[in-house]
């Protein structure tokens, strides 16, 4: 049996929808990034990626029903993000979804949004060695989730404030590098070196699997004014050292939890784990410790419905479906 | 021609149908829950209720604001999604020009009024002299003072000598307008107050027959304002 997905994704700054075939074969994925809207913010500002998804979501949706060669009448469930994420931009996402189940008679399926990230990696790798230990980490996220098998996962740590991505911009914003920060700061970073300055590697020596951003942040802040007296502010290296320590902090804490866990394999995911750096030092220590890690594509790594519309296919197959009063939620 | 109305710019839910001019199902709903999980299982009831598939209807009408930013989004994107999915025209009409036709072929200049929170109303004023509402002025967001002026400003244009004020701005705001206009103000009843999606299946009836559709794709919530960042910022459009 053949089974399609339209999937939908607007729970941060990308109005996204896709089609896939059987939960792996991906038919059309559409992505309309806000990222030039957003820029003279220096981060994303909810109200204003709620007005441009509830501009977008009809053109976006057309569209990837239309490159996927199907016709409506092909498609048998609707799927959407209700959460975790900007819950005005998740409304959106979801009222479309609701009204578009139901106006072609097809049943209404939700996926959590950290649950999609992880069937991004499902869709590339689809033999992961369970147990595994998944960092979902981006603008919006930095959690590390233990999975038992594909569908049978839990929260184990958490950001207590900012998410890593989230200070990649407010750094970037501040060493005035531009938006999005993560690309910007690593495309600084390649000209300068590490070590020059002296950041903390916030909560790496603690037993809890929790992460903390806003100090890291806030010392980024300090030593540059401390350089900028001394006359020896140098924003290639500051770039460096902020990313290495924030690299180092994800991957420590990453690799604590597959020893605490007896992981098998780590999976990251979300718009950080496109960070080249990051993907290097992960896969390194997990080499060193003989665990396999896996990583999306590029384009499977920010946010987009493909994984959506995978994530949803086991709940499609068990019948799980949503109800029309379904709602969104920000929280996990 | 079946016409389907949606409306939740406001606290207020509501969906209609209608068969030509005949009212057909009306739900209203003003209770405080989310319209997220109110607004489509009243879509499917009103359908249920009528018996009539999606495929039938013949347009898709919502109010495409004033009204707040989040209840706006939920009714268009439903809107939306409906009319793509069913293939259906796709009508949208302003939230105070849907609350003005709450009342028709008055000789009263008719002012609506939503809370806009922050101390100001959204309002419009209008010539509610024949079925569809001609409005007077620009819809505006401003301090209900303000608002007062605007209203003096069309009696004496329009040589009106008394007014009606529909919309929750004027539940919020009703000692200061009836203490400023006193007996000029005429006092509507319930039925009348608030948004009603009957009214807006009504105008959007008007459109469909002058074939005066809204795009499907690209239509967007008329806000009036910007979001706050947009103001701090002073960039961007509405
Ligand atoms: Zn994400």
């Amino acid at each position: 049996m053949t089974v399609n997905i339209l999937g939908i994704e607007t729970s941060c700054d990308e109005t996204a929808a896709a089609v896939v075939q059987n939960g792996r074969h991906i038919l059309s994925n559409i992505v309309n990034s806000q990222i030039d809207i957003h820029r003279p913010f220096g981060g994303v500002v909810p109200e204003v990626a709620s007005r441009k998804h509830v501009e977008n979501i009809g053109l976006v949706v057309e569209k990837a029903i239309a490159e996927s060669g199907l016709a409506y009448a092909d498609l048998d469930a609707v799927a959407v993000t209700n959460r975790p994420g900007l819950i005005g931009a998740l409304l959106v996402g979801l009222s479309f979804a609701k009204a578009f189940a139901y106006g072609i008679n097809k049943p209404l399926i939700t996926v959590n949004h950290l649950n999609g990230h992880i069937y991004a990696n499902l869709l590339e790798h689809p033999h992961l060695e369970f147990p595994a230990i998944c960092l979902v980490v981006s603008g919006g996220h930095t959690s590390l989730l233990l999975m038992q098998s594909e569908s049978d996962y839990q929260l184990v740590g958490a950001t207590l404030d900012d998410a890593a991505g989230e200070a990649f911009d407010k750094v970037a914003r501040f060493l005035g590098l531009g938006y999005p920060g993560g690309p910007a700061i690593q495309k600084t970073a390649e000209s300068g070196q590490a070590g020059h300055y002296n950041l903390p590697r916030v909560f790496l020596n603690r037993p809890e699997l929790e992460f903390s951003f806003s100090g890291l942040k806030t010392a980024v802040m300090n030593e540059w004014r401390k350089a900028q007296q001394r006359g020896e502010a140098n924003v290639e290296d500051m770039a460096a050292e902020f990313q290495a320590a924030l690299i180092e902090i994800l991957v420590g804490k990453t690799m604590q939890a597959a020893e605490q866990y007896q992981a098998r394999s780590i999976i990251m995911a979300g718009g950080v784990a496109a960070n080249g750096p990051l993907r290097e030092l992960m896969t390194r220590r997990g080499q060193e410790m003989g665990l396999p890690v896996y990583y999306p594509s590029l384009s499977l790594c920010t946010d987009n419905a493909v994984m959506i519309a995978a994530a949803a296919y086991p709940k499609f197959v068990q019948g799980r479906f949503a109800p029309l009063h379904v709602n969104a939620q920000a929280s996990l | 021609m079946y016409i389907l109305a949606i409306d939740s710019a406001t606290p207020v839910a509501g969906v209609a149908l209608l068969r030509d001019e005949s009212l057909i199902v009306e739900t209203f709903a003003n209770i405080g829950l989310t319209h997220s999980e109110t607004l489509m299982p009243m879509v499917d009831r009103v359908l249920k209720d009528a018996g009539l598939p999606v495929g039938q209807l013949h347009a898709i009408a919502v109010t495409i604001g004033p009204g707040s930013f989040t209840g706006l989004r939920i009714g268009l994107a439903a809107a939306k999604g409906l009319a793509l999915a069913a293939d259906k025209p796709l009508i949208g009409i302003s939230t105070l020009e849907a609350l003005a036709h709450n009342l028709s072929y008055s000789s009263l200049l008719v002012g609506t009024i939503l809370d806009a929170r922050k101390g100001e109303v959204y309002g419009a004023c209008f010539d509610a002299s024949q079925a569809y509402p001609r409005r007077l002025g620009e819809e505006m967001a401003c301090s209900p003072e303000d608002f007062c002026r605007e209203v003096d400003h069309w009696l004496d244009e329009t040589g009106r000598s008394g007014l009606v004020l529909l919309g929750d701005g004027f539940i919020t705001y009703r000692q200061k307008f009836t203490d400023y206009w006193g007996d000029k103000l005429q006092l509507m009843p319930p039925h009348q107050q608030l948004p009603r999606a009957a009214s807006l299946g009504s105008l959007a009836r008007l459109k469909a027959l002058q074939n005066d559709y809204s795009d499907r794709l690209l239509l967007k919530p008329a806000y009036i304002r910007l979001s706050e960042a947009q103001n701090r910022l002073g960039v961007g459009e509405l």
